[in-house]
């Protein structure tokens, strides 16, 4: 019956072509996980048909792997090519005069300064020396046993931010001192601009997730984006948030880069006052509305401002909470129980009896 | 068999694998979940038309379970804020009786959230 | 008193016999799932539609619905409405595409049409009285693919009953194809 091939084969096509046509149009979510920027990068689009989907998610991976290498603290970008900013902490070392830096160099540079300074110098990227000196600078770290005088020369190095000069493009630094590693602030830049680039693509469902940090757009479908907040110690979700269009959450944790010497947790934030890694505190995590256009974004926010709060001591949590605008945060002590702000505790769905029972609710200090 | 029905037969074909695709396809919600205070409760199939009667902080909820739904329908307390939530039909709904300390919320297939904060 | 019958009658109450004939046998088959069955007695249906015209069709199949269900002792049940729903939404069906174009549609496309309308006529009354649950939605698949496939095997076997002119009633000459 070889007649018969010929209408089946026909049938066959048009069954696929139909199909094809029903399955492109379907709202779906299209999900995509890779590596950049040293860490795992997760992006959800909702609503965008699959193709488009993955161009966008590839143009965003892409972008992110430019700012990698634009930003890279420590490594050479490729082919012996140092990344910009390594090329400008060499020049910040030797004492160079004013070197050409990019618009994008010129705007990263003048919002973090702004940061450092509105949170008294607790967050500080130009410490790159004393991050190097503990051993964070690797891909991979081991214990690191330094002298406390190692320590202190390098606490009174004392460098800062507002020792950099940037003018017309250009910048030098009056402390060769100064070592910018740009490592708690980058994933939050990168996640601004990913949100920036799908707005402009008429993307308006999306979720981004850079090393743990997320910025949402729109929302899943029907429902809001809802995501999860980590144990400090175990890899499961304490609670779960929904985040709402523009709001992004982030999170310091001791757990995330640390080393163990003689019992004890050696974790990468490190207190610029005192040149030691951060103990007493496990995790802070910070959730930031979105931002007026002339103001530091949500995604920068959400990286950036974790950090402060993470390094003050407990009786000083909230002022510093207070000082840089956040409203919406828990912090998590090494007792693993968590203190959250009244703001914050109507936004938590939580999943974790042990950490309910030793929950902390308390009012922060506001305006 | 002619040329129409060569395309009524494509048609089926494509109806049917169309209706397995939706209908077939687990993103809904398949249980819910009833917590009392910080644990959990129990947890039931929506596949299953029953009423379970919870006692609560301040008294006995009941909550129902029909069409692949579920409800407070029966509540102690004076606001009545968790009964008039309705019925929750999706993965992922909530609705809460403070006073009583019960909670409803639908799991389906699919996970708590969607991303990890870290 | 005498009830005058015409040869019409005959012949209708011949094909109402072998339809209930089939149905009986399939309701002694037992079926894997409850509700799949091939639908045999449909290929009598079918037979009669295009050979003497839609009425006839329709007095066959709800003949055979009726009569059945009082033989089987399933008269007014569940099983009964079932089966009154799926033929009449099934007759409907047929009487619709009995306007399509003869040239191109032919036998297998009113049955699985009919099929498909047979098991939604059917899932109705189970959604709606017999099982009001949400879960029907797992079946309904599972129903189409049975009727997409039986639909199409009635269709041929009733396409082969038609043309190769193997005639189940009439000794009379046969009646030109189409």
């Amino acid at each position: 019956m070889h007649k018969g091939f010929k209408p089946l084969l026909i049938v066959a096509a048009c069954c696929l072509a139909i199909w094809g046509l029903i399955a492109y149009n379907q709202p779906r979510l299209y999900h995509s996980q890779s590596y950049v920027f040293g860490t795992l990068v997760d992006i959800s689009i909702y609503g965008e048909p699959e193709a488009r989907a993955r161009a966008l998610t590839n143009h965003i991976l892409q972008d992110f792997q430019h700012l990698h290498q634009q930003l890279h603290a420590w490594k050479p970008a490729a082919d012996n090519q140092a990344s910009e900013l390594s090329t400008l902490n060499a020049a910040f070392s030797s004492g160079k005069p004013a070197v050409n830096i990019s618009p994008r160099m010129a705007e990263i540079l003048f919002d973090a300064s702004k940061l450092s300074q509105q949170s008294n110098g607790l967050f500080n990227p130009s410490i790159g020396h004393l991050i190097g000196a503990w051993g964070f600078q690797r891909d991979e770290f081991s214990a690191v046993n330094i002298d406390k005088e190692t320590i202190s020369n390098l606490v009174k190095a004392n460098p800062r931010m507002s020792d950099i000069v940037i003018e017309n493009n250009t910048a030098y630094s009056n402390n060769p001192n100064v070592k910018l590693d740009l490592g708690g602030y980058a994933k939050g830049y990168a996640l601004d601009q990913a949100a920036d680039y799908l707005r402009k693509q008429q993307v308006s469902n999306a979720l981004i997730n850079i090393g743990g940090n997320i910025i949402a757009l729109g929302q899943h479908g029907d429902t809001a984006w809802r995501v999860g907040i980590q144990h400090p110690r175990k890899p499961t979700a304490i609670a779960t948030l929904e985040l709402a269009d523009g709001w992004a959450i982030g999170t310091s944790g001791d757990y995330q880069r640390y080393f163990m010497l003689d019992g004890k947790r050696y974790c990468h934030i490190i207190d610029p006052r005192t040149g030691y890694p951060v103990q007493h505190t496990q995790a802070v995590t910070v959730l930031i509305p979105p931002q007026a256009a002339h103001s530091s974004q949500a995604g920068v926010l959400s990286d950036v401002a974790s950090k402060p709060i993470f390094i003050e001591p407990w009786a000083q949590k909230s002022t510093i909470a207070a000082t840089l605008g956040i409203q919406h945060y828990m912090a998590i002590d090494q007792a693993s129980h968590a203190f959250v702000t009244p703001e914050m505790q109507t936004k938590l769905t939580w999943l974790d009896a042990d950490f309910k029972k030793h929950l902390h609710v308390q009012a922060t200090a506001l305006h | 068999m002619r040329a129409g029905d060569w395309c009524v037969l494509t048609a089926g074909i494509v109806l049917v694998a169309v209706l397995f695709q939706q209908l077939w396809s687990h993103d809904g919600a398949t249980r819910v979940q009833i917590r009392l205070g910080d644990t959990i409760y129990g947890t039931y199939s929506l596949n299953q038309q029953r009423d379970i009667h919870v006692e609560g902080a301040i008294g006995s909820a009941t909550v129902s379970i029909m069409n692949g739904r579920a409800r407070f329908s029966k509540s102690p307390c004076h606001n009545q804020y968790c009964v008039h939530q309705g019925w929750l039909s999706r993965s992922g709904q909530a609705a809460l009786c403070l006073p009583n300390q019960l909670s409803l919320e639908l799991i389906g297939e699919t996970k708590n959230y969607d991303s990890l904060n870290y | 008193m005498q009830i005058k019958t015409t040869i019409e009658d005959h012949r209708i109450a011949k094909l109402a016999a072998l339809a209930i004939a089939l149905h009986m046998l399939e309701a002694v088959i037992p079926s894997p799932l409850p509700g799949v069955k091939p639908g045999i007695a449909n290929i009598v249906t079918l037979y009669v539609l295009f050979k003497h015209g839609f009425a006839s069709a329709a007095w066959v199949s709800i003949l055979r619905v009726f009569a059945s269900s009082l033989l089987l002792g399933q008269f007014l049940s569940p099983t009964f409405m079932l089966s009154l729903a799926g033929a009449l939404l099934s007759l409907g069906v047929l009487w619709l595409s009995m306007h399509l174009p003869k040239k191109h549609f032919g036998t297998v496309s009113l049955s699985i049409l009919a099929a498909f309308a047979h098991i939604a006529g059917q899932l109705i009354i189970v959604r709606l009285w017999l099982i009001p649950h949400a879960s029907v939605a797992y079946l309904v698949p599972i129903f189409a693919m049975a009727a997409l496939f039986f639909g199409l095997i009635n269709g041929i076997i009733a396409h082969k009953l038609l043309y190769n002119e193997i005639s189940i009633t009439d000794t009379s000459p046969r009646s030109s194809h189409h």
